[in-house]
């Protein structure tokens, strides 16, 4: 018998697929010029993934009315200033940002969002592995400054995933503990 | 900021958390806040307070948190309460992302700032229990 799989995993599967190929093989090399260990390799991978997310909160759009598009469109303009901020800091590192992907490329690897409630399980899934990735390169990041940005934009992020869990009807707060306690 | 150790690092998010402890348990005994909704609150609190003085112990002395002059006037009504925790809050929001990449042991980092990404939710149930439609920061 096939395995089962909800809605929802396919959902999450589409958005961790999503990770994958905005961080790995598909987008070309993040940056050249920086020294080794300057953080810069990692800077290219979380700006990658905040221009997915700007493209997912687009798509997202389509399908969305009302008090949740508005706040979609909000969260969606934030993401725009993650990635711009980002692209800025990578060039004070003496990088090059990577160039990205035009929004039907992104769309290709989006799953068919066809209802609200497709679009906010999908946007909640890239969320929550957009708080994990920050909160890896707060731990992972060489320089203070580097992580201070990390810290500064997961607070943001933290905000946009309970904002979509509760226009989702679930409650903000998940519990003590978003990604592994103490 | 520069050249504080982790202890007194720690000691600054567990006063903030305590002093967050004690406007949820004062709030549910006032019926300043939704019962529902404070007692998550609270026990979500009283969690982050735990493991940071777990992960306190032996790191140095604790601090003692001082009792809040505002939180009298905040208990009168519950949005003036629901106001004064979004503002505790989001400072403290404010000082996870501010204090968490300064600690030197890189294994708390993450660990903290997952109590962060909780507080940063109970920011935004505070506004929805304010009925604020808009929820983006």
């Amino acid at each position: 018998m096939a395995p089962h799989v909800t809605r929802r995993e396919a959902l999450g599967g589409a958005a961790a697929a999503l990770v994958l190929a905005s961080c790995g093989g598909g987008d070309p090399p993040p940056a050249t010029g920086p020294r080794p260990g300057s953080g810069i390799a990692l800077l290219g991978s979380l700006l990658a993934l905040e221009r997915a997310s700007f493209a997912a909160y687009g798509a997202c759009l389509d399908v969305l009315s009302g008090h949740a598009r508005q706040q979609v469109h909000a969260i969606r303009a934030q993401e725009r200033g993650h990635a711009s901020r980002l692209g800025r800091v990578i060039e004070e590192l003496g990088g090059t940002p990577p160039p990205g992907r035009s929004r039907v490329e992104y769309r290709r690897t989006f799953p068919r969002l066809r209802t609200p409630e497709d679009a906010l399980r999908f946007v909640e899934d890239l969320e929550e592995r957009q708080v994990r990735a920050y909160l890896e390169a707060v731990t992972d990041f060489p320089a203070l400054e580097l992580r201070l940005e990390a810290a500064g934009i997961c607070a943001d992020e933290g905000n946009h995933l309970a904002t979509v869990r509760v226009l989702q009807g679930l409650p903000p707060a998940q519990g003590p503990f978003v990604t592994g306690a103490l | 900021m520069a050249g504080r150790s982790d202890a007194e690092l720690l000691n600054d998010l567990v006063s903030r958390e305590r002093r967050l402890v004690s406007a949820y348990e004062a709030a549910l005994r006032r019926d300043a806040i939704e019962a529902s909704l404070g007692e998550t609150l609270l026990a979500h609190e009283r969690a982050h307070v735990a493991a940071l003085e777990r992960t306190l112990a032996g790191r140095g002395d604790p601090v003692a948190s001082v009792p809040s002059p505002e939180l009298t006037a905040a208990l009168r009504h519950r949005r003036s309460f629901a106001l004064y925790a979004k503002q505790l809050e989001d400072e403290l929001v404010y000082m996870y992302a501010d204090r968490v990449p300064r600690i030197r042991d890189p294994k708390l980092r993450q660990p903290l700032g997952s109590i962060m990404i909780c507080d940063a939710s109970h920011v935004v149930a505070l506004k929805q229990s304010m009925g604020n439609r808009f929820l983006v920061n």
